[in-house]
């Protein structure tokens, strides 16, 4: 038997059996005895001071348990970095977005408290308002936050080199404005809670999370319930994509509402809730300035990013952490200027979704590369290759790179798709027809596992057997749909030696689970992949002692595969099963088998105070998309005909996973290319239900064709690195490319819409 | 306005109270606390509430509890018989078909609802039976195929009885 039996093989999920029959208890399918609905009036206002507000009527309808306003609750302010606390939960004086949270209700139904909603009474004076962030850059543009000195609510500037220089020694320059949209997550399961305030003054809160140890101090912030009081437990989640990293506001109005009637208060979004308040991604307006040799060489590279906060700060910062460091580190040029901010405007707020801000800044220079290609003559892939980042420092970044498969990413792509050929002849095919086919790509730099933001990025898993053998891993592994606890089952078969069947993966809740990030930045196969494998080497070490008392040998001579124990010389007769041991050693020897395991990434405390980007990424992820497209010049429709997805994962774990990953991430960037926006039209959002807000049905969607390169990487567990985000990053570029090529519109605008590939039609033949 | 009503699911008989408002969706869920049956946005788009009803898949959001009434209906409980798997979710273990999990009933009905119907279906038959059906997770391949795999199994199952 193979020494990694389990690494590369397509298991089935750990949850799928559960999930496929309808077993699987979300968030929305909890109810406990005693509980009360909570619902939230939010504010009618874009921008208003709170005049008054009037809860008495609400307060004396039948059934209702509890009103709250902002003056029953202590005066604090919040966010997901608390350097830029913005957020009450309930505003008190000022209402700042449509949709601001104002009131809050606890009723015995849902049908009562939101009756109890329409009896309360607001006076609101309105405000000025504020939507589009280049107005709201002007000095004549009203605050949002009365208190600061402008709209600028986070601010990143990375400079490398000297770009002034570097234009300077250019043959040419270009310069573009590319605009990105608003996407919403679209989970399937709406953002939702259950808090329970306990009368000893604990607060236990249910919830779909991606980051439970992290949302434990988000509460704590928001609400000033001491940290150690609070425990999160993380029910199994429809859906995430960045969504439920950041707490929802409506989780510590829960625990309001709780403490206020002694009782489990659930609050769960509508669909209409969830796309006209909830947080979406980012939209970017960019800059991009760009100085070249006439052979293609990048001297020079410049982004002005201006991304609209809306109200309050989220994930901002780390949004246009990742938007700098890819933008700075993807092509291997010698000066690099990347300034980025975060403008306040009276739309609701933004937060992370998969990728963060690194599928705006790819589509924005991937098309911007194509542009340049084309003008100066030379073939796409040729330019990228020309600039390619290789193994080790980066030019300006002094970017850490290792396992660099760039080349081998684009050259695998195009060898897939037979590049080289359709790029010359679909040229020739499309003159005089009016459904014009095209070829483009997009090449792909991402982490290949998180980034050192926080300062830490480590964690720990315990392991445990039971005197029968069935295994328990204690792991701070976050299941969101993507697979990553079926992923730590099979480290933890191989490594220890054990059945699938015979795991248990212990993730609930944060008394028990090692303190942890959570799962966002495609870390958590990774970080707790990591973990769990050194703690099951630690346990089979065990284990193997314990069979070498039990068989009369040392226990080097021993190996324990898939759950049996064999001498090592003799693996085609097993002696005992793990079982057998387990029992052996409860009941002979006296003791039990267990192993802790630790993940550290002792670089990560400095990540925190690194000026530029040495070791801000731990390693990075490669990749190219290919996208081959259909344009009807007449309609200017678009019909996507293949995406050839390559990409770098380190190692595959899971074929049947990590393909899932990367056809679902493609699917949410066509979208992000092809049709999701959400639309607001001063300070409302007009499209908030599936009809009007599109994203991609099965019948959307073209022929996927996913290739792995496995660099093998030294960070990860087996080599591996992950890919949750990577698929998603480069498909919107991709595919414009395709466009450009086809027509030669290049649309600097997401989503592509017909009209605006019409528009461009229009003025070439002008 | 309470009514009394019966409703026939998954084989079993269950009287209960609803208003006239009441939707089949939460009745099935709160009434009958079976809660395979998703709701994902009760306006008929996204077909995570999918229930088969006289032998056709519908969205359970769509249609009034009282409505039901005399209506044989199926929801995702009542698929599988015991331990055994129906052939759908297997192949949905199987092939990768299930992420979050969460449009996954609705999408084993609507599945369901066109193999009754059509048992060997190409992947066009497939797409048009899950259109409406809304999943974030998957970009569908895996569902296609699953369907295509459980349309063998079934009519393997077949040939051998």
């Amino acid at each position: 038997m193979s020494r990694t039996s389990m690494i590369g093989k397509n298991m089935p999920r750990i949850d799928a059996v559960q999930k496929a029959t309808g077993q699987t208890k979300y968030l929305p399918d909890m109810n406990f005895p005693g509980m009360l609905y909570g619902k939230i009036l939010r504010s009618t206002e874009k921008h208003a001071v709170i005049r008054k507000i009037d809860v008495t009527r609400a307060r004396e309808l039948p059934g209702v348990r509890a009103v709250i306003t902002g003056k029953d609750i202590p005066e604090l302010l919040y966010s997901f970095d608390q350097t830029v606390a913005d957020k009450e939960i309930l505003c008190k004086d000022k209402v700042r977005f449509l949709g601001d949270e104002v009131a809050a209700v606890a009723a015995d139904t849902e049908e009562i408290a939101e009756k109890a909603l329409k009896l309360i009474e607001v006076e609101y004076e309105p405000l000025l308002t504020v939507f589009d962030p280049e107005e709201a850059l002007q000095d004549d543009a009203v605050l949002v936050h009365e208190e600061k000195n402008s709209n600028v609510a986070i601010k990143v500037v990375k400079d490398f080199g000297d770009v002034e220089k570097g234009f300077e020694e250019s043959d040419y320059i270009f310069e573009d404005r590319i605009v990105t949209s608003r996407q919403a997550h679209c989970c399937l399961e709406t953002r939702g809670c259950i808090a329970q305030y306990h009368t000893d003054g604990k607060v236990t809160i249910w919830g779909p999370t991606q980051i439970p140890h992290r949302w434990r101090k988000q509460v704590a912030d928001a609400t000033g319930i001491d940290r150690g009081k609070i425990n999160i437990i993380n029910t199994p989640t429809g859906g995430a994509f960045g969504s439920r990293v950041v707490m929802d506001t409506k989780i510590p109005i829960a625990v309001y509402l709780s403490k206020f009637t002694k009782r489990p208060v659930k609050m769960v979004n509508s669909r209409e809730d969830e796309f006209n308040v909830s947080r979406t991604r980012y939209p970017f307006i960019v800059y991009l300035k760009t100085g070249v040799t006439k052979d293609g060489k990048i001297l020079a590279k410049q982004a002005r990013v201006i991304a609209d906060n809306g109200a309050y700060c989220d994930e901002g910062a780390a949004v246009l952490g990742f938007a700098g460091v890819f933008y700075s580190v993807l092509y291997d040029a010698p000066n690099v200027s990347f300034h980025g901010d975060c403008i306040y405007t009276n739309n609701q707020p933004c937060t992370a979704f998969r990728g963060f801000g690194n599928p705006q800044m790819h589509y924005a220079f991937e098309i911007h590369l194509d542009r340049i290609a084309k003008e100066l003559g030379i073939e796409p892939k040729e330019l990228r290759l020309r600039n390619a980042n290789k193994e080790g420092a980066a030019k300006a970044t002094k970017a850490n790179i290792n396992t660099c498969t760039f080349n081998e990413c684009i050259e695998e792509a195009t060898k897939l798709t037979q590049w080289d050929k359709k790029y010359l002849e679909f040229k020739e095919e499309n003159k005089g027809k009016e459904v014009k086919k095209g070829i483009g790509m997009a090449t792909m730099l991402h982490t290949g596992f998180t980034t050192r933001f926080f300062g830490f990025n480590a964690t720990d898993t315990f392991i445990k057997l039971s005197d029968d053998g069935i295994v328990s891993v204690i792991t701070p592994i976050i299941e969101m749909g993507q697979g990553s606890s079926t992923g730590v089952a099979q480290i933890v078969a191989e490594a220890l030696g054990v059945k699938m069947d015979d795991i248990r993966i212990i993730n609930t809740d944060t008394d028990i689970t090692p303190y942890d990030l959570g799962a966002y930045g495609s870390r958590h196969t990774v970080v707790c992949g990591h973990a769990a494998m050194d703690a099951a080497l630690k346990a089979k070490e065990e284990l193997l002692v314990a069979a070498s008392e039990m068989f009369n040998c040392d226990a080097e001579e021993l190996d324990c595969i898939n759950g049996e124990l064999f001498f090592k010389n003799d693996l085609n007769k097993p002696l005992a099963t793990v079982g057998e041991v387990t029992e052996f050693t409860a009941f002979k020897l006296g003791r039990l088998i267990s192993g802790r395991g630790r993940f550290v990434d002792e670089l990560a405390p400095r990540g925190l105070v690194d000026e530029g980007y040495s070791i801000y990424i731990p390693t990075y992820s490669f990749g190219c998309q290919i996208a081959e497209v259909e344009v009807d010049t007449l309609t200017g429709e678009v019909k996507v005909e293949k995406i050839t997805a390559v990409v770098d994962n380190g190692r595959t774990l899971n074929p049947i996973l990590a393909e899932g990953q990367m056809e679902g991430a493609i699917a949410q960037g066509m979208g992000y290319a092809l049709t999701e926006e959400l639309k607001i039209e001063n300070g409302r959002v007009v499209n908030n239900s599936f009809t009007d807000y599109k994203i991609m049905h099965a019948e959307d969607l073209p022929e996927i064709e996913v290739k792995f390169v496995e660099s093998g990487d030294p960070f990860g567990p087996y080599g591996v690195k992950g890919i949750g985000e990577c698929g998603l990053v480069p498909t919107a570029g991709a595919i414009t490319n395709a466009v450009y090529n086809a027509t030669g519109v290049l649309v600097g605008e997401l989503p592509i819409k017909p009209e605006k590939i019409l528009l461009g039609l229009e003025e070439e033949n002008r | 306005m309470k009514h009394d009503i019966s409703l026939n699911v998954n084989g079993e008989i269950y009287n209960i109270s609803v208003e006239s408002d009441t939707l089949l969706l939460d009745a099935i869920r709160n009434h009958l606390n079976l809660t395979g049956t998703k709701d994902g946005c009760r306006a008929g788009e996204c077909g995570a509430c999918t229930v088969i009803m006289d032998g056709k898949p519908v969205n359970s959001c769509m249609v009034l509890a009282v409505e039901a009434e005399g209506s044989v209906i199926t929801t995702i409980e009542g698929l599988n018989n015991g331990e055994e798997l129906h052939p759908i979710q297997k192949a949905f273990v199987e092939e990768g078909a299930v992420q979050c999990g969460f449009c996954t009933p609705g999408m084993v009905m609507s599945a369901k609802g066109l193999l009754d119907k059509n048992p060997s279906p190409n992947t066009k038959d497939i797409r048009k039976a899950i259109r409406g059906n809304v999943c974030r997770c998957t970009g569908y391949k895996k569902i296609e195929k699953a369907i295509l795999h459980a349309a063998e199994m079934i009519n393997e199952d077949k040939k051998l009885d």
